[in-house]
């Protein structure tokens, strides 16, 4: 197994997160060896500036965290933190257009997304707290196949977080053809390995430090 | 008192879905509220089912966090007004606003501001995160970036609107910008007190007006006695044209 920090993205993504939260937060990542950190588009800059000689990534979320806006502010906003240093992105999936069934729609706001960042990692966010089991295979299938390089469970700014049979379902939709990431709720050693040895790529949290130090944090993402 | 003017009709939760939007807007409507506030994906849609009403179409731009980079907000609410928006709402960026960097602040809604030109911005001020001299300061950097409305909340944070922050407000920007209340205004006499405190709109996505609970209970009775009648006569196209008159 790789090791533990490596599945992190180390993330700070309330409202009120001010620039010396951001400065810890890269602080943290760069101490602890985290995959990346996962901030708002606005710290962008900020989250670069303090990683640059760091292999610790920048990654940024886009049309956060409801999804709801429309395609061409998705990818303004894409491109602005692309080109202000993020590495990665994970954006909202439009769930409103997935629950009106206008599928195209939704597949056509992942894609334009994608074709910003070929090369770049895109993650899509279904935000599975508002799905039912049908409706978590049928947005993998949409995500992957517009071009998300991961399916994540949530924002953390939904009514819930990561489950194990959600993951297990995108799992098996995605079947080598994406990896997964899990995120929301995931505070502690223990649950993080459970996703891990369920075939989880990598995980959204707050409270990575806890993770890999074995302790349980009071985060609340 | 009609306070149906007063009203943004409000639907910005993520899963709303097209026939949700259609429903907002009838609703908006037949009760002659202000304005509809939706997400920018439905701006469009919005616009072609109220084209040729006076129906505003409000939208949001940075919603709910105010944590994209102004070159998003920017473009977000350039591209709402293109497709129809009457009037933009932002959310303050509250993490700059925290760091204390005011010029950032400043810039990142002065820049939206330049972006819409005549169209009314409102700034969100999200006054659930912050505490009185904080709103004083939010408020005077809205009145130096020269915003339309200061607007309580997103409806997305741990709490709405407050009598105490309105009167806050309305005392620091008097009538240099108008006030709009949101979060938690779901009845009339809710909302008649925040008007009594200072407010000039209230958002909400509760139909809060007395006339249009009287015309649904109106609507009501019409349909069962059509119903019953459908029952026994079974010609549905009768019923029906004399039910739509009806209810007109």
């Amino acid at each position: 197994m790789k090791q533990l920090s490596s599945y992190i993205d180390h993330t700070i993504l309330k409202a009120t997160a001010t620039k010396d939260d951001i400065i810890q937060l890269c602080n943290e990542a760069k101490t602890y060896q985290f995959h990346s950190v996962c901030v708002n588009s606005c710290y962008a800059t900020l989250a670069k500036e303090q990683l640059k000689n760091s292999p610790v990534k920048v990654c940024c979320v886009i049309g956060f965290p409801l999804g709801a806006m429309c395609t061409e502010a998705k990818i303004a906003e894409t491109k602005q933190a692309l080109s202000d240093g993020a590495d990665e992105i994970d954006m909202v999936l439009n769930v409103g257009f997935f629950k009106s069934k206008d599928f195209d729609a939704v597949s056509k706001d992942i894609e334009a997304v994608k074709k910003c960042m070929p090369n770049l990692t895109l993650k899509v966010i279904l935000e599975t707290c508002h799905l039912d089991e049908d409706e978590i295979i049928k947005a993998s299938e949409i995500a992957i196949q517009s071009g998300a390089d991961f399916i994540k469970t949530s924002t953390g700014f939904g009514t819930g977080g990561a489950t194990i049979e959600d993951v297990k379902l995108m799992k098996s939709v995605a079947d080598g053809k994406a990896k997964i990431k899990a995120s929301g709720g995931i505070k502690d050693h223990k649950t993080a390995m459970e996703y891990i040895n369920l075939g989880v790529e990598r995980l959204g949290t707050s409270s990575g430090i806890a993770i890999v130090t074995g302790k349980t944090s009071t985060e609340s993402y | 008192m009609d306070i149906s003017k007063f009203i943004d009709y409000t639907l910005l939760k993520a899963t709303s879905s097209e026939r949700d939007v259609i429903n907002l807007c009838n609703e908006a409507k037949l009760n002659g509220f202000y304005a509809v506030c939706i997400n920018t994906a439905y701006v469009a849609l919005a616009k072609q089912l109220l084209d040729d009403t006076s129906i505003k179409i409000a939208s949001v731009t940075g919603f709910p966090l105010g944590a994209t980079s102004t070159a998003a907000k920017v473009y977000e609410a350039k591209k709402a007004v293109e497709d129809g928006a009457d009037e933009i709402e932002m959310v303050m960026n509250l993490g700059f606003l925290k760091s204390r960097n005011f010029v950032s602040v400043l810039k990142d809604i002065i820049d939206v501001k330049l972006a819409i030109k005549d169209t009314p911005l409102k700034v969100i001020l999200e006054i659930s995160e912050l505490n009185k001299n904080e709103i004083i300061k939010a408020c005077s950097i809205c009145l130096d970036a020269n915003v339309d409305v200061i607007k309580t909340s997103s409806g997305f944070s741990k709490s709405g609107a407050t009598l105490t922050a309105t009167k806050i407000i309305k005392k620091t920007i008097k009538d240099q910008a108008q006030i709009m209340v949101s979060g938690g205004i779901e009845d009339y006499e809710t909302a008649m007190k925040y008007l009594e405190a200072g407010a000039d709109r209230i958002g909400t996505s509760k139909n809060i007006n007395p006339a249009s609970s009287s015309l649904q209970t109106r609507n009501a009775k019409i349909y069962k006695k059509y119903l019953d009648a459908n029952h026994k006569q079974n010609n549905s196209e009768a019923q029906y044209s004399k039910m739509s008159q009806e209810l007109r």
